[in-house]
């Protein structure tokens, strides 16, 4: 796959989450220097770059999970750095959706209480919180493994619960930090086919933070954070 | 490594250093004050001397006071009990039979005829109430105050006094002693009241230890979830496992150490607050609260060496292998066969209802003694049972998210759950199953019942209450009818006279205790039973009426209640009520202190030597006061036991929190707000221990309700709402604890850390 590196950043009409000259410091150390990044509603984007680049940094601004120490980031329209973290908090719960590495259920519940759980803390009734959890088995081929524990779960099975989690609000946004990071490339490629799979079919937009380019092929578009900085990835395959 | 493994060790290791502290400065107050306990008992055991001394337990007399020649001239010696309002008096009457006779502890010499020592608290008294209503009963001059060393504490009431060897050799009780009693337990009549209760307040104290020790294990095991992921990481670079066990034994150990220091350094500043909250409902005296050689290496040494055992049970509970940590297994739920000792338990104590008590003593104390056994084994049994029931039942039902997670947690691992609060339990029941028990009574016998005919009327009992000791008195002047009469407030006197054996009476006589048939007693004049309506009516017509043995003082029975509305039975008699012995004054009054404080004090000063005055139905004052002593000591031991329990849990929280920190981070980071995720810990803790406590309190409730049904025919009265106030309260106050660490939540689920796992 060849690719031209660009230094602008894709912006149009159709931008659903941005940041504008987003800086954000830990300490005294800078992990974004004014990362400028937009993403397009429905685009599947990965955002890769070597450890320690700033790329999950650069999604957790993106989601509001940090709020910036310099720049805004804009969601729908809407500037959420600025937001206090209560609201910050409720547009995470309602709009965005998350996957994680590993280790993100709750291991007392079982596969389909882990994936309710969203809705319930939204106030659903339990069935009618576990009747659409209930679906997202059938989509994600975890048929069978509704009653199981995380403990019981293989890995790859773990991160397609979790994915399901992700996505049983219908999120707007799809925030997955190297979500096949701690699997195999047999359950890694099952993960990342259905987790586009799904997004495509629902129109739910997916930033994907990723070191390996294999699951970046999966995206729309690519990012590179080098050094706090956001370059453009272009493969002739984008639209 | 366990101070250089970075500022969360540190952190981890103060934390559990800090929690190990608390428990044990908890443990080394409790060990303290049940030493107080001792040391109280051991101070007051010459009160308990009685003629003829045991010598296994007697020392020689006068200890301190003089060399005591071998030819020891004996004392005369009588101990009694007086009732001031609801306070008790010990009253010490002795003579000196020549000038080396034993000396009472605390005072310089025997008091001679006409002089007395009194107890400072006493003094003090004496000197704020006015002479009718307490002074006049003790003739003579004070010529001292009774030293600390006699006095078992500061508040306690004691006056010696002194008298003519030949009158006291006249009186029934009165003996010659040598020496005194160094031991409470010396048999003999207890002057100060049932040693057996003085037993139950040391076995509340006792039962106080349980939730500290369970604090204490608890918070040694606060790391164990972190520390063992930790260990994955040092196995991977090749230690043992054997290893890894002396390093988890040390880190548990130096935490648990640094805990016991602190612990002792807490323990310093609570002291001097301790001696005024007794777990007898008396004040201790400075020093009482003193800890053994044996207390302080047993906390120094055994909260390290406990630490370090169960650091290492923990440790095999997990597998940890180079590449993580994973359960052994999932504990397997507890069965419903848990349930069985607590039902049988109840079963037993309910069975005796029906079919009523054994007849004998030894048989009713087997009987009770292994049914509330039973019941105690049952709820320790059963707990994990129960929290897996509610939780499991709880999560299945429930649409709330939170109750989702705490439920399923609970019900997962439910031994962990009730572990945190298996002490509090125990303590909750005995003192709910003591209230109950000590509720009833009081009510039932008039002390709680302000206002009632029992609590207005003043009795003065010679004899027939079985006291062997007690005399009779062959009549009760003329001038100290007319002295109670002319007392403002007091409505009528009645003189109860022995029933002679030729009496006749128009049927039998009422069995109003419900505990058998009852004997004829005694005889009044209908004339005189109209004024002291307490006692129960003449039929109409009659001059004079038989009483029934119900009447006199009964130790448990509900005659008091009954005997108001008794009609006697007219009794006939040949030759009147003259030649009669008197066995039992009752004087009705209008119920105000002071007029029932007079009249005790024209009965004491008249019969100085009988048994004390009291007030209708009352359990003897003595009893009275321990049952209240009793209360008190069960009210300290709910709320200790429940603030200990809420530390407990506190500390169990902050183990769960840390357990899950990154889940709850991650789900924190999705946007779930803290507050839902303090809500699932605060369920978790919360919940065992409202639904332990209120089970707790409700079976022992009910266990003695069944006591009182089965042995004494009485049915429970619930206790006032001064115990509902201390549960409430002590579970409010649990609670807060709780709440206070739910701040732990939030640095702890922060978000950035959740990437930096």
């Amino acid at each position: 796959m060849s690719m031209a590196v660009e230094k602008s950043v894709v912006r149009g009409d159709n931008c659903l989450i941005e940041s504008r000259e987003v800086t954000y410091n830990f300490g005294d150390t800078p992990a974004l220097r004014g990362a400028n990044l937009s993403v397009r509603a429905g685009e599947i984007l990965a955002i890769m770059g070597p450890s320690g680049s700033g790329k999950s940094t650069l999604l957790h601004c993106l989601a509001g999970i940090l709020v910036p120490t310099q720049g805004e980031v804009w969601f729908d329209g809407r500037r959420i750095d600025s937001l206090a973290d209560k609201e910050r908090s409720m547009l995470r719960r309602d709009c965005f959706g998350f996957v994680f590495q590993f280790g993100q259920l709750v291991p007392e519940l079982s596969a389909e209480e882990n994936v309710a759980l969203p809705l319930l803390l939204s106030g659903f009734r339990r069935n009618d919180a576990l009747a659409p959890a209930r679906e997202w088995f059938q989509r994600l081929e975890l048929k069978g493994l509704e009653r199981r524990r995380s403990g019981e779960l293989s890995g790859g099975q773990a991160q397609r619960v979790a994915l399901a989690r992700g996505l049983v609000t219908h999120p707007s946004v799809l925030f997955a930090d190297e979500p096949t990071g701690s699997l195999d490339s047999l359950s890694g490629e099952l993960v990342m086919e259905l987790m586009v799979a799904t997004a495509r079919d629902d129109g739910t937009t997916v930033v994907l933070v990723t070191h390996e380019p294999r699951v970046a092929a999966y995206a729309d578009r690519e990012v590179v954070v080098r050094d706090g900085l956001v370059s453009s990835l272009v493969s002739p395959a984008a639209p | 490594m366990s101070l250089r493994g970075g500022r969360e060790s540190a952190v981890r290791l103060i934390a559990t250093a800090l929690a190990v502290a608390v428990g044990v400065a908890m443990l080394l107050a409790t060990l303290a004050s049940i030493n107080a306990l001792g040391v109280q008992n051991a101070r007051g055991a010459w009160l308990a001397t009685s003629p003829p001394a045991v010598r296994s337990n007697a020392s020689p007399a006068g200890q301190g006071n003089s060399t005591t020649p071998s030819n020891i001239e004996p004392l005369w010696w009588l101990v009694n009990t007086e009732e001031f309002g609801d306070q008790l008096i010990v009253r010490v009457d002795v003579a000196a039979t020549g000038t080396h006779s034993p000396i009472p502890p605390g005072i310089a010499r025997v008091p001679a005829p006409g002089q007395y020592y009194v107890s400072p608290a006493l003094e003090k008294l004496l000197g704020a109430v006015p002479a009718d209503q307490l002074g006049a009963r003790f003739k003579g001059t004070q010529i001292g105050v009774i030293g600390p060393r006699a006095l078992p504490s500061p508040s306690d009431l004691i006056i010696v006094i002194g008298d003519r060897a030949g009158a006291l050799a006249h009186v029934p009780g009165a003996g010659e002693i040598t020496s005194f009693s160094t031991s409470s337990s010396s048999g003999g009549p207890d002057s100060l009241g049932s040693t057996g209760l003085q037993y139950v307040l040391a076995l509340l104290a006792l039962v106080l230890l349980f939730p500290v020790l369970v604090f204490i294990a608890t918070a040694t095991r606060l790391s164990a979830a972190r520390r063992e992921q930790r260990f994955a990481a040092i196995r991977l670079v090749g230690a043992t496992l054997g290893q890894l066990t002396v390093i988890s034994a040390m880190e548990a150990a130096v935490a648990a150490s640094l805990g016991v220091v602190v612990g002792f350094i807490l323990y310093l500043p609570l002291r001097p607050a301790m001696t005024h909250v007794s777990l007898t409902g008396q004040s201790f005296a400075k020093g009482d609260l003193s800890l053994g050689i044996i207390d302080v290496l047993v906390v120094a040494l055994g909260v390290p060496i406990a630490a370090m055992i169960t650091a290492r049970v923990a440790l095999r509970r997990v597998r940890i292998s180079p590449l993580g940590v994973s359960r052994r297994a999932t504990p397997s739920p507890p069965r419903f066969y848990r349930m069985i000792p607590l039902l049988a338990g109840i079963a037993e104590l309910a069975y005796f209802v029906g079919v009523g008590h054994p007849k004998s003593a030894g048989g009713q104390t087997q009987v009770y003694f292994s049914g509330f056994l039973l019941v105690m084994i049952g709820l320790v049994v059963a707990g994990p049972w129960l929290t897996m029931a509610g939780s499991k039942l709880m999560a299945r039902r429930t649409s709330n998210a939170s109750m989702l997670v705490a439920g399923r947690r609970l019900s997962d691992n439910p031994r962990s759950a009730f572990r945190a609060i298996s002490g509090l339990i125990l303590a909750l029941f005995v003192t709910s199953v003591s209230f109950g028990v000590i509720t009833t009574l009081l009510v039932d016998h008039g002390a709680l019942g302000s206002g009632s005919l029992a609590s207005e009327t003043v009795i003065d009992q010679f004899e027939g209450n079985n006291f062997s000791s007690v005399p009779s008195v062959a009549s009760v002047p003329a001038a100290v009818v007319d002295r109670l009469r002319a007392v403002p407030g007091v409505k009528g006197v009645t003189l109860d006279y022995a029933a002679p054996a030729s009496m006749k009476s128009s049927s039998p006589v009422p069995d109003i205790n419900g505990l058998g048939g009852s004997i004829t007693y005694g005889v009044l004049s209908c004339k005189q039973l109209k004024t002291t309506p307490a006692l129960g009516h003449c039929r109409r017509g009659a001059t004079l009426a038989a009483v029934g043995d119900d009447i006199a003082f009964m130790p448990v029975t509900k005659s008091v209640s009954v005997a108001a509305s008794t009609t006697w039975p007219t009794a006939h008699l040949a030759h009147g009520l003259t030649d009669l012995r008197v066995q039992l004054v009752a004087v009705a009054t209008n119920g105000s202190a002071t007029t029932i404080a007079r009249a005790q004090t024209i009965l004491e000063a008249a019969f100085p030597f009988t048994s004390s005055t009291s007030q209708f139905g009352e359990i003897t004052p003595q009893s009275s006061q321990l049952l209240t002593e009793l209360k008190s000591t069960s009210e300290i031991v709910i709320v200790a036991s429940l603030l200990i329990a809420g530390c407990s849990l506190a500390v169990a929280m902050a183990a769960g929190v840390i357990e899950r920190k990154r889940p709850f981070s991650l789900l924190r980071l999705c946007g779930v707000p803290i507050a839902a995720l303090r809500r699932i810990v605060a369920l978790e803790t919360a919940l065992p221990l409202v639904v332990i406590s209120l089970a707790s309190a409700a079976i022992g409730l009910l266990a003695s309700d069944l006591f009182l049904r089965s042995q004494l025919g009485l049915t429970l009265r619930m206790p006032g709402s001064g115990y509902f106030a201390i549960v409430l309260g002590g579970l409010i106050v649990s609670l807060a604890i709780i709440g206070s660490t739910l701040s732990l939540l939030e640095p702890i689920t922060r978000l950035e850390n959740a990437r930096m796992e």
